[in-house]
This record gives C-alpha cells, structure tokens and sequence, in this order.
C-alpha cells in the first residue's frame, strides 16, 4: 500500500494519522488497497485500480483503451455484474476525468465512486440493481502523462500531454518553459514595477493585483509574468514550455482551431483518439459523466441551453496575456516597404481578383447547415433534472475555477453522440458568510447556488461555433508585429481572485504563495507570488472521502435514468383462412427517452428497431417487416405495431425490440 | 600540296562520318519524334494493379530521378503508392519545393490516375530534351500519387461501378446492425446494374419516348403508359422485406480532414473523426512529413472546374494577398484549360465542409487547387456545336446529344439497351436502359490524352511558380568608425509566398529565418523602404523588434513577385554568411565580405 503526502499537508501529521488508519481498515474490510486520503501518481493509481478489479473479480474487470506517448496506461474499470444479458448490451454509465493533467480530484473521485459500488454490492439494494441490470465505465485519468507532473519536484499546473510543440512556432520544440526563481517547488507569477505596467495592487486585497482603470484616476505600475525567466532569450518568459496538448481541448466540438494547447488538429493526439475510438466501439454508453474544469451541474445551462461561464483568475491571465504575442514576432508589414510597388513583375496585382470565383454557377446551394451550439430545448429538462439532484447530494454551492468547455470531450458526447452529458469540477469553493453576498467574481460573484446563471447578456456562447466549432481566424488579415511590451488582458472574463482567496484564507489550506523579492536575470528585482497550481484546480486531499461518497451517490442516481425498452403487449387474432392480426405495443419503462433530442438531430443515436421474424412474403398487410422510431419518452410511453401475417396455427414467432441506449427485449408470439 | 591533300582526305572523312551517323541520331534531331523508353497507354482506364504496374517499371527506366514508396495501406490492405521525382543533383528533397499531385479520392473518379501517371512519364521521357522540363525537375519536387482510395478505384474497375465513391470502411447505412449487406446484384451477370422495367400494357406510368425508343419518358397527366420501372436490378439480400438498402461505402472520403469538419447531420458522409479513415490518416501523415510541400493538386471529376478554397462560406474568404496568388494562378489555368472554370469551392460548386484541400491550404499552410476533370460541353468542342446546341430540334440537343455521340463517336459502346429477363420477384422484366460506368464522369477514351496533358500542364504551371528565394544584390558601406552598413536584396520571383497568409495566421508553417553567421556584433536590423531613394531622401526603415538579431524570425514569409531590402548595422569587419531559410521557398546562402 502506498501512502502518499503532499509537503503542505504534511504539519496535519495527527490527521494523516486517523487517515491512514481509516485506510488501513478500509483494506481489511473490502480488499482496497488505497485510501482517499491524497492525490495519486500514475503507478498508485496503477496500483489502486488494479486492486479493485482483482479482488472484485465478480464485478470488476480492468483493460487499457490506449498508451500515452510516454508510455501510460489508459484505465478503464467495467464495474457489472455478469447476469443474462450481456454487459456490451446493457445500458451503461461512463465515468471519465483527468483530461486537464492537472485536474487530479478528477482521478481520485472516480475511484472512490468505484469503491463505493463494490463495496455497497453486497448490502445496498440500488447498488445491487444496477450493477445486475446496468454498466459503468470508469476511466479515472485520461491524461496520465500530464497528470504525472503534479507529482514533479517542481508543480507547473500544466494542463497537456507531453506531445512535444513549438507553442510560438520558432523553429524549436519546448524551449523555454518556467523556472523555479523562488525554491518553493510552485510556478507562480512575478511582479515587475514598471511604468508601462498595465497593474496595480487590489486595494482591497493587498495580495491581488487589478488591472489600472485609467478611467478612476488609476495608473498601472506592475507588469505580470509566468515565474521563470527568458531561457531562449527571445524576448518572451515560458512562451514555449515542455508538453503539447490539453486533451479536454483536443474533441470535435467547439474545437478551438489553431489554438494554443489545442493540438495540432482535432483528434490529433493519442489519448484523445483512443477515446474517441473505444466510445465508437461502445455503443451501449448512454450517459457521460466527466470530472473536468468547465461545469453544467453545479450551475445548469440556461433556459436557452448555453453553460455558465468561465470563472478565471486574473493573475493566471494577467501572467499568460504577457506572453500572447510572443507567437506574433516577426510579421513583416506587407511588401516589408522595400517590396511594395517597386519590384512588381508581370501582373501580379492586375485587378483580376476572384471575379471568376464569385461567378457562381448554376449548381443550387442548400442552404448552409451548421452544428448545433446550444443544448436543444426539449433535452433541457434532463441536465437542469441532474443539476438539481447534483446539488441536494453534494451540497457544493459555489463554482471554483473553470474555463469555457472549447473541445472537450462531454460537448463532444451530447453535441455529436446524443448522450446526456455532464461535467463538474468534482468540489466547490465554500466562502465565508459575508462574502456569500458580494460574490465572488471579481468582488461581484453572484450568489452561489440556486441563482439562474447568466442571462442572455453574459451567457456563453461558442465561438461562432459549428460542431467543428469555427474558432478559426476567419479572414486571416495581418497582425501587426508588437514583440516585447505587456499586452492587454483586455476582452477576457473577470477573475474571480478575491472570492477564491478568502476561500483558501477562511479554509486555511496553504495555496497562496505571499509576494517574495528575488533577483532576476532580466528583469532585476521582481517579486513571486500567486496562486498554486494544485490547489486552483484541485480541494484538499482530505476532502476525497466525503466528496467521492456523495458524487458515487449522484453516479448511481442517474444509473436510474436510464431508458428501458420492453414490449409491453401483445395479442394475437385469427382471422380466419390463415390469416393472422398482430398487435404490439412498445414501452419505455425508465426515465430518460430512447434517445435525447440532440441524439435524434445527430442521427447519432440508432434509431430503435421493432422486427417482426417472419418471412418477408409472410406479412400481407400493417406495420414491415422491420420498423424503426427515432424516440420515445420514457416513463411508461407506448408505441404500437400491427401485422396482418400469414402463418399457421402453433406458429412461433419473436418480436424483437432492439434500442441502442434502453436494451432489448424479445416476445415471443405463439399464433392461435 | 601536302597540307592541302590532307586537308581534302580530312574533309572526306567527315562527310563519311556524317553519313555513317546511326540513323535514329540524325532522325531525332531533323525528321521524327524520339522513341519513348516506356510505352504507356492513355486511352484506356487502368485498374490498381496495372496502375501501379506502370509506376514500377518508370522507376526502373528511371532510376535516378524516381523512387516509388508506399504512403501506406488502405481499408482493404492496398498500398497508397506515391512516386518521388527529385533530381538527387540538384539537391535533396527537403531543400526544395515539392508539387503534391493526388487523384480518385473518390474511387469512381478515376482519370486523375491517368493523369498522374502521364506527368510522370511526361516528365521523365522529357527531361534533358524541353529545356523547361529539365529546369522544372531540377528545381522542383514532386510527389505524385494516382490513387488515394485504391479500395474505391478498384471496386469500380472490378463492378458495375455503383457506389464506388467512397472507400470500404464498413458502414451500417440503414442502422439495422448489419454492415453493407444488402447492396445491388448483377443478376444477368453482365457486369452492369440495370433499370428494371415491366410491360403492363395501359396500367403504367411510364412510356418509351417517340423521339428516341432507348429513353423512357414518365408519362404526362391523366395518361396511361405500358410500363412501369421497378428500381434498379437486385434482390432482398437480408430478406428484411427491402431491397439494395445497404451497400458499399455510405461515407465521402473527402470530408475526413481536419479543418472545419463537421458531424455527419451538418456534412453528410463526415465520418465519426477526422482521419479516421486510415487513407486520409496515412496521407495526412505523409504530408506532414514533408513541409516542403508547397503546392497541392487533388484530382476529382467532373464538370470542368478550377477549384480552390474555402469549402465553406462561414471560413471567410481567404485575405488579399492569398487570393492574388491564387487567381493568377487560377486564371491562367483557364487558359491551359479550356470549358474548364476557376472557382471557389463553396460559390461555385457547392459547400464541403473537412475537405482535403481545405485541410491542405488552412492546415498546413499549401497553395491547393482540386480540379474536377472533363466537362460534357467538351462533346461540344467548337463555336457552331455550342450554338446547334441550343436547338431544341437538333439531334445533339439536351439529353439527346449523349446518345448522338455515343452512337457517332463510340459506335453505341457505352449504351446498354433492354432485354428480357426472368426475375425471381417480379416474374417476366426487361433490363437495361443504362449507360455504363464509364458514361459521363470521364471523356470518352480517345480524348483522355488530351485531358492528361492540359491538366499537367495547369499542375507544372503551379508547381513553378511555388516560392523560390534568391539573395539578391547586396552593398557594404562603411558609415562610421569600424561601423558598416550591409544591404542585402532577397527576392522571390514566384507568384506564390514563401508563407500564405492563411499560415501566418494559423501559424502551420515554420516563420522563414535569416541567420547572420559573423563574428561582428549586430547594431540593428530593420528593412529598408526604397533602396534607390535611400540615401537621398528621408531614410525611413522598418525596425526589426527581436532580441536575436543573428537568427531573424520572418513569421509571415517572403510575398509572391517581390524583393526586399534587408539592412544591418554591424561594427567590426570579416566575412559574413547570411541564409535565408525558407521551409518552403528553400533555403540560399551568400558570403559578403565586409571591410
């Protein structure tokens, strides 16, 4: 068994204590051989998993769905239990998270979900019923490679695989990434006086900086960047750091083209192609749930269907808004002057500009279609249904920090597959009373919890979006080249530094490294402070425990939505002369509909088929042979089928009902 | 005396040697063409096998210039052979500029095969005898490949032709859970699928026209015909009570690519994922291998058309300077090609959103043209047939000129007419009334050459003018105490950019760099506005922001038809080497000397 602390948590040696202790007799009494009392590396979770599944053979079985760049294991838990239907037919729950390397509790959560199945089988009867009737997936760590360097000597919180990129297209691959100035093992951000600077001190918070608001009298006086500092003397400070791709930025929707992190296209890496491929091969998933930094159940879409928005830090950004243009070096003006007008050859500008091209022929233009973009209205009850129970079971209130879900993978499933999709970051920040009011956006967060998030005015939507997502850069105009110099955080969301340093403060959890002189190389004297990077994105580890029990609860409550088709009814009339009438009704006994609306509109969810095995010739009149309906709500809905057929009497026949997210079920007819 | 014998025994020796010269010499030079080393044949359709056939034995009559490889292994296991002529002399592949030829992407679109096939010989038959060939080939690489989808080329050279658009990924296309298994049959064994017809005579709704007994004609309201069709030849495979529902294919491998891919339900045949299909992955996987890929050409059919992006209209039309290099281009090649049209994909011809040109040009920063080979007005093929055209009477008028011209020009070979058949569904049938694959999509065989050599034409126009640097002229002048001034001209005589702007944008392309290889310290670098006026009027210059001065960032390359003027202040003296290197311009050095 492997035990492992973090430096920070290491004073509450008492309660690592009780923790390990509390472990120990989890080992004894279920065969784990984890606790939940810290984050895991790759080889402990390696380890945690593959003890589930051997001590849990009747339940649980363990298999790689691909291996990473750097050599990782791809996890995947099927937690069933084998019975009369197939486990590849049966309706299942996919669980998948650490697609942000960094987004650790992610990992850890999916497996105290699985612990809490196994362990329940025996003496909870909806766990029982759902593990005979239904599947879960569970992939805790998609990003093992990325996830790996929060476990590093120094903690970056980098999000990517380590697909080597050249991030500023310079002609070198990783080159210059952070640098630990201040010894303490976290990358934060550096201060700078400087009379440019676009910064200034929070005057409510003297460990924050805001942006200078020229307008009230303020000027800036700090300029921000990433800690580290110019390793390939370029100018810019880790605008090129080792690995490549964030892997919930590397899906089909919403993609953002040509994006940082992005990849080099969609589906360009690994563990986002090994995903995708294993998700074409399980048709039987009917529900996603993914632990990742963006969220539609702590705060549900809006009544239009578009997801709450990001909920930044500025300092992150301010430090990332330094380094943005460092992919812009080395435009040249058009021509480079020297070349304009005068060395013109041949008739290069003659005025022949695309006229040809505009000149349409006589072919017809459909219309052009594009990807939905928003949840479509009649699927929304489902998601605000699943946000509501989300919230009574785990209590979490208030959003930590996200980002807009650009390319990640539960869009990708409801926009493309059909499926309910969710994503929650696992935690939530719990403010001090006082602050509850104000809010925490920037000193303005609305209130927590039950608030309708964002109207129309503030609501996020995508990019312009098409399920490819079109976050191209359209006309492609030339920028200008503005090398060195601070650039404007400008357009971007609101941080919301103050409400998540009074969380940190009122907790007492150590994820605020105080302002600190250090001498730097280019720059002289700067000072190091901000936010560390597993505490932005990831709760205390001892927080595991409590929060995998409730999340495991919210996993099996929707295990209980799912659809469930059966033949309700039949009859059988003689009609005399060999003729034979035969009336079917089909139901949908669960909650969720055959196939949600977005799923109908993808066409990516099979229609259900209802066949009649009779000989083709055999049916004189009514329904075919075989039929197909798109969709039918759940809760006890019916849809009926008749046949006039030939046959005789004693005749066996079956009638099949085939759906692809609800199962099968087979009558069988005997004709009298 | 002497001298002047010899000189007359000299002069004869020379007339007998002049006469004695082998035949075929003398005959090159003054009467016939020369012989070919391989004799290939562009009036006929190639299988895979003969395709590739004919590849392997160019590479052995030239063995110098041509390395035949495969890209990789289609659905079915069929190599994606890719021929690579590069003169090894002039350099290697990577220091130059590569002309990426593909075709039949969509297997039933075959011709771009043959023109592949033609530019390879052309070039090797021709190479060292047309002097812009033999410049063409050793400035140039060109990576050319007849067949992307060989499974589709195949299955229509092997079949009827049906459904031979896309490849053999199986596909469900009527969601039953079964996998291509009901498509259409031959049942007469001719090769063919045919229309079914019945004769219920007065019970039908259609009739056989009057003009013309081979077409049938839907009969006009409150008529009674004496047939009626009954879908194209086949039978209920599945025996699901349907007939041909699920056949080969179901997907367009020309939507699989990475750039504005759209789900299936906005473009239909998308697939689940860009580059799923293992032909775009291996192509795909090519191309990235090779950044010095600077002009693509796809081969489609038909229609006649020039083709460049964007697939679609919500991408934005490309900027200024993109679409002047693209429609010089494009215009002249409606020179090269006449009935053939320069258009953009979305306007002209309809919206393709995860193209494979759209990939290329957005992507991977490559100037890309798709044409779709031979138009029907081709038939057509002076200013009197067009205008005879527009007779309703006429005989080559509308859908009768197909069977004019089969009749007069093939002999009625592409026509199949009815016959009786005994169906086992639908009892006593006549079959027929269909053109054969070959009918419409591709020229008839005797024009194919043609159609081979123009479009190789267009394709060797684009392939010369992709970027070419030149370091120019340059000038040392001291301007202060162990200061000197060094100017040097870069020059790019070619239409294309060394770096589109669409690159720029997407930053897909590594920037150009100059590298300053000197011992002296660099003042400043900046480019200068007017060389001629600079050292008379106010000298304006363009200041070069970067912190390594010895290794330039040019992110946005080098445009197309220009030179610019590069200056440095430099203190201390000594020879200087500057490179300009450009992933897909090349890469030139020169030495200056400076003191």
């Amino acid at each position: 068994m492997i035990f492992r602390n973090f430096p920070m948590y290491c004073r509450k040696l008492i309660f690592s204590t009780f923790l390990l202790l509390t472990g120990l007799f989890c080992l004894m009494n279920a065969g784990y051989s984890q606790t939940a009392g810290s984050y895991l590396n790759y080889d402990e979770l390696t380890k945690a998993v593959k003890a589930l599944a051997d001590s849990n053979k009747d339940f649980a079985k363990v298999e790689s769905i691909g291996k990473t760049a750097g050599g990782r294991e791809i996890w995947v838990l099927t937690l069933a239990k084998a019975g009369q239907v197939p486990v590849a037919e049966r309706p299942a729950l996919l669980i998948a998270a650490n697609f942000e390397g960094d987004h650790l509790i992610g990992s850890s959560l999916s497996l105290e979900i699985a612990r809490y199945l196994i362990s329940g089988y025996a003496t909870d009867e909806g766990i029982k019923a759902s593990l005979d009737n239904h599947v879960f997936y569970i992939m805790p760590r998609l990003n093992p490679d990325g996830a790996e360097n929060m476990f590093a000597a120094i903690k970056t919180g980098s999000k990517t695989n380590s697909t080597a990129s050249d991030a500023d297209n310079d002609g070198r691959l990783d080159e210059d990434g952070p640098d630990d100035l201040n010894k303490d093992g976290q990358i934060t951000v550096m201060r700078v006086k400087d009379h440019n600077g676009l910064y200034r001190i929070d005057p409510d918070e003297p460990m924050l900086m805001k942006k200078a608001d020229p307008a009230k009298g303020e000027r800036g006086e700090y300029s921000i960047y990433p800690e580290g500092i110019d390793n390939d003397k370029d100018g810019f400070i880790n605008e090129d750091p080792a690995g490549g791709t964030d892997i919930n930025r590397n899906f089909m929707h919403a993609y953002p083209y040509f994006k940082e992190n992005a990849g080099r296209y969609m589906v360009s890496e690994i563990e986002t192609r090994s995903m995708i491929e294993w998700m074409l091969a399980h048709k039987n998933v009917a529900m996603v749930m993914t632990f990742g930094e963006s969220d539609n159940l702590i705060v549900p879409p809006t009544s239009r269907g578009a997801l709450s928005t990001d909920r930044p830090l500025d300092l992150v950004q301010f430090a990332q808004a330094a380094i943005s243009e460092a992919s812009r070096v080395g435009m040249v003006s058009e021509g480079g002057r020297g070349g304009r007008g005068r060395f013109n050859m041949g008739d290069f500008t003659r005025g022949m500009s695309a006229q040809p091209a505009a000149d349409a022929s006589g072919r017809s233009q459909r219309p052009a279609q594009t990807a939905a973009t928003t949840i479509n209205t009649s699927d929304l009850d489902y998601f605000t249904k699943a946000s509501e129970k989300y919230k009574e079971l785990t209590g979490i209130k208030t959003q930590p920090v996200l980002r807009n879900p650009e390319g990640a993978f539960f869009q990708y499933t409801y926009y493309q597959l059909g499926l309910p999709s969710f994503s929650t970051p696992g935690w939530g920040l719990v403010l001090p009373a006082d602050t509850t009011r104000r809010g925490a956006r920037g000193g303005a967060q609305r209130p927590g919890g039950t608030d309708t998030p964002a109207a129309a005015g503030g609501a996020f939507t995508m990019g312009g979006g098409g399920g490819g997502g079109r976050t191209m850069g359209g006309g492609g105009g030339q920028a200008s080249a503005q090398a060195g110099g601070q650039q404007d955080a400008g357009s971007q969301t609101a941080g919301i530094d103050a409400a998540y340093y009074k969380y940190l403060t009122a907790a007492k959890i150590n994820g605020f490294v105080k302002w600190q002189a250090v001498k730097h190389p280019e720059f002289g004297d700067v000072e190091v402070g901000g936010f560390t990077p597993t505490e932005i994105s990831n709760p205390p580890a001892e927080k595991i425990a409590e929060l995998g029990v409730s999340h495991a609860k919210f996993a099996l409550y929707l295990s209980t939505l799912f659809a469930e088709i059966k033949v309700a009814e039949t009859e059988v009339i003689n009609e005399g002369g060999g003729l034979f009438r035969i009336k079917a009704e089909v139901s949908n006994e669960g909650y969720l509909p055959t196939a949600l609306r977005q799923g109908v509109q993808a066409r990516s969810v099979k229609p259900t088929m209802v066949q009649l095995e009779v000989k083709p010739e055999q049916i004189i009149g009514g329904n075919n042979k075989t039929n197909f309906f798109q969709a039918l709500e759940g809760s006890g809905k019916r849809q009926k089928f008749e046949w006039l057929i030939k046959g005789k009497t004693g005749d066996q026949i079956d009638l099949k009902v085939v759906s692809q997210k609800g199962g099968t079920d087979l009558a069988k007819i005997t004709l009298k | 005396m002497k001298t002047k014998r010899f000189l007359s025994v000299g002069l004869c020796l020379v007339i007998v040697m002049l006469a004695f010269q082998p035949i075929n010499v003398i005959a090159q030079k003054y009467f016939s063409d020369p012989q070919f080393k391989v004799k290939l044949d562009f009036n006929r359709w190639h299988d895979v096998n003969e395709l590739f056939a004919d590849m392997a034995r160019l590479e052995k009559a030239f063995p110098k210039f041509l390395k035949l490889a495969s890209m990789g292994k289609s659905y079915e296991g069929r190599d994606l052979m890719v021929m690579t002529i590069n003169n090894p002399e002039t350099g290697p592949e990577m220091s130059k500029a590569a002309m990426y030829v593909d075709a039949n992407i969509h297997g039933n679109e075959i011709q771009g095969g043959e023109v592949c096939l033609y530019t390879i010989w052309y070039l090797m038959e021709n190479y060292g005898r047309i002097e812009e060939v033999t410049r063409l080939v050793n400035e140039r690489v060109f990576y050319i490949v007849p067949c992307v989808n060989p499974d589709g080329r195949q299955w229509f050279m092997e079949t009827d032709g049906g459904n031979a658009r896309a490849g053999h990924l199986p596909v469900d296309d009527d969601n039953d859970g079964l996998i291509d298994e009901d498509g259409p049959d031959d049942m007469n064994g001719n090769g063919i699928i045919e229309q079914i017809r019945k004769y219920v005579p007065g019970q039908g709704n259609y009739r056989i026209s009057a003009t013309d007994k081979r077409v049938m004609e839907p009969v006009p309201f409150g008529e009674k015909g004496d047939y009626v069709l009954l879908g194209e030849e086949g039978i209920d495979n599945d025996g699901d009570g349907r007939v041909n529902e699920d056949d080969k294919g179901g997907y367009d491998p020309n939507r699989n690519w990475a750039v504005d891919w759209q789900p299936n339900y906005v473009q239909g045949g998308a697939m689940d994922f860009p580059f799923q299909l293992p032909e775009a992955k291996a192509e795909n996987e090519f191309l990235m291998a090779h950044p010095n890929i600077a002009g693509v050409q796809a081969y489609h059919n038909s229609g006649g058309m020039i083709l460049r992006g964007p697939g679609a209209e919500a991408l934005g039309e490309y900027s200024g300077s993109d679409v002047r290099a693209y429609d010089e281009i494009g215009n002249n090649g409606q020179r090269i090609l006449p009935f053939y049209k320069y258009m953009v994909i979305w306007s002209g011809l309809y919206t393709v959103h995860g193209g494979f040109i759209d990939w290329t040009n957005d992507g991977l920063g490559i100037m890309s043209f798709s044409n779709e080979l031979w138009n029907s007005s081709q038939y057509f093929s002076s200013p009197d047939l067009l205008k005879e055209r527009e007779d309703p009477n006429s005989p080559i008028s509308g859908r009768k000129s197909s069977n004019f011209f089969d009749d007069k020009l093939e002999f009625g070979d592409e026509y199949v007419d009815w016959k009786p058949f005994d169906h086992p569904q639908y009892g006593k049938v006549e079959m027929g009334g269909e053109w054969k694959k070959f009918m419409g999509r591709v020229p008839p065989r005797f024009m194919n050459e043609e159609l081979c050599h123009r479009n190789m034409a267009f394709s060797l126009y684009q392939a010369d003018e992709m970027p070419k640097m030149e370091i120019g002229e340059t000038n040392v002048k001291k301007i202060g105490d162990n200061v000197y001034r060094v100017w040097i001209d870069f020059t790019n005589k070619k239409v294309a950019p060394t770096i589109t702007a669409k690159a720029a944008t997407n930053n897909v392309v590594r920037p150009d760099l100059i590298t300053f290889d000197g011992k002296q310290d660099i003042i400043s670098a900046s480019w200068i506005s007017n060389k001629e006026t600079f050292d008379y009027l106010n000298p304006i210059t363009e200041l070069i922001d970067q912190k390594q001065m010895k290794r330039l960032l040019i992110r946005n390359g080098h445009p197309g038809k220009s030179t610019r003027t590069l200056q440095y202040l430099v203190k201390g003296t000594g020879n200087i080497t500057i490179t300009y290197d450009s992933v897909k311009g090349g890469k030139v050095t020169k030495t200056i000397s400076v003191n």
